[in-house]
């Protein structure tokens, strides 16, 4: 069978086997998500409960617990992994490129469910103004992917370390910041009714940049493990 | 002369041109005449650019042994990825503590989130990363290969820094050397600038020289220390012989 042919089904079963260990350990929504929940009801209590203010800063504190947040769920995704799960993988033939996108495909449905879930929390404490509000349903899936390729590929270079779960998300956030800007600049611009346009173009470069990489990367990575 | 010979001299000279470039490029920083609106302080830009300059070089020297060490696996193109991002790091810090120096007469403050200011100091953290990870796998090719990913990764923040000043309406001025238009800077202070940038580029070899020998050394180390382990627990252990035909069950 040729490769294109294999590659979505395999990308699919790892995505599956993903999904499924999380529907069986729940553990973004049972821990992750309210941890971000908890972080979005410290912010107040730190900076202050005014409500303007909290309008003001609500969107852009919504994003930052989402790329802070969202970084432990593919930390814990990579940390849950032994290496004979990954020697598996690797014997049953699987195309590493399939592999990361299966994982990157896993993870952007939970980003997503995290980022809706978290979204109506900050909606509710912070009183965001949903002005232009069709646009995130553009910008939460461009976000949630970036994420999810950034995360699946700095779990892969961390793979068997052993400060990976301190490393992960000091090498993801740096990387993020083009997602941050644009998810962020992007709402503001729509509310000083300039065009949105150009900032999505942003995030769509560098989650296409990071597939690129991601797909051309997974073989090298693999024979690093 | 021989080669030992040729290796050991040459980098010897290499190293006094560097020291006397450096100290000739900062003699220049202050002889040259005051730049007129900002007058002393704006002496820092002798230092500011040769420093990012030597940053962007030793980045894109990081980007292309990243890709040359996954290209051949050769560990000399891992050595020249890595001993170019420690200087980068070093030089990215260097700027941004001169900036930030530099910023406060003429801003009022050290620091403004400024798109340039803000996308430097990222892309110090993104290489700080590649360090971090680095220090984390003991195994050589191992390092190498998962690092040489992330010197490709980070690649992407180096004409984000550069063109920042020209995609965002920022405090920090246009690039001065590196702009695709005509310069605006005065002869005497071009001159100076560019002596700047020769004697730190030449600095940058030397370091190069030298940490890329230290990394060959360790390389070396590493094998030694390997090879001479002594023995560990479970030595002493034998498999069971499996003979064909015959079961214990």
């Amino acid at each position: 069978m040729s490769g294109p042919v294999r590659f979505w089904p395999q990308a699919s079963a790892i995505a599956r086997r993903d999904l499924d260990r999380e529907r069986r350990s729940s553990e973004v929504v049972w821990i992750t998500i309210p941890f971000g929940a908890v972080a979005l009801l410290l912010i107040p209590l730190a900076i202050g409960t005014n409500e303007k203010l909290l309008r003001d800063i609500g969107p852009g504190m919504f994003w930052v617990v989402v790329l802070l947040f969202g970084v432990l769920t593919s930390v814990r995704r990579t940390s849950v992994e032994t290496p004979a799960q990954r020697d598996a993988v690797a014997l049953l033939g699987i195309d590493p490129a399939a592999e990361f996108t299966g994982k990157a495909m896993a993870l952007t449905v939970m980003l997503i469910g995290f980022e809706l879930l978290v979204g109506a929390a900050a909606v509710a404490l912070y009183d965001i103004d949903l002005t232009g509000w069709p646009w995130l349903l553009l910008v939460i899936p461009l976000v949630a992917v970036g994420l999810a390729e950034l995360g699946t590929l700095s779990g892969s270079i961390a793979t068997s370390v052993n400060a990976g779960p301190a490393l992960i998300p000091f090498l993801v956030a740096p990387l993020a910041i083009p997602l941050l800007l644009g998810a962020t600049q992007g709402i503001e611009a729509i509310h000083q009714g300039e065009g949105i346009v150009s900032w999505m173009l942003l995030m769509a470069i560098v989650v296409l940049a990071l597939a690129v990489a991601g797909v051309l990367t997974a073989r090298p990575l693999q024979e690093t493990r | 002369m021989t080669d030992a010979a040729s290796r050991r001299s040459f980098p010897r000279w290499l190293d006094i041109v560097a020291v006397l470039g450096v100290a000739a490029a900062l003699g220049f920083a202050l002889l040259t005449p005051a730049e007129r609106t900002q007058g002393t302080p704006a002496r820092m830009l002798y230092l500011h650019v040769p420093s990012i300059w030597l940053a962007y070089v030793a980045f894109v020297v990081t980007l292309a042994g990243s890709v040359a060490y996954l290209a051949t696996r050769r560990m000399h193109w891992d050595h020249l990825a890595v001993s170019s991002a420690e200087i980068g790091v070093v030089f990215t810090g260097i700027a941004i503590v001169d900036g930030m120096i530099w910023a406060k007469p003429i801003w009022g403050v050290y620091w403004t989130w400024d798109a340039r200011l803000t996308l430097t100091a990222v892309m110090f953290f993104v290489y700080l990363g590649y360090l971090a990870l680095r220090r984390t796998i003991p195994d050589p090719p191992a390092r190498a290969g998962r690092a040489a990913i992330l010197g490709i990764v980070g690649a992407f923040q180096i004409p984000l820094v550069h063109f920042s000043v020209m995609w965002w309406r920022t405090l920090h001025q246009p690039p001065t050397l590196l702009r695709p238009d005509d310069m605006q800077i005065d002869g005497p202070l071009l001159a100076a600038l560019w002596i700047g940038v020769a004697a730190f580029t030449v600095l940058y070899v030397a370091l190069m020289r030298h940490r890329m020998e230290l990394a060959r050394i360790e390389l070396v180390s590493y094998g030694e220390a390997i090879a001479t382990v002594g023995p560990v627990a479970g030595d002493a252990v034998a498999a069971p012989e499996v003979t064909a035909g015959r079961s214990g069950l």
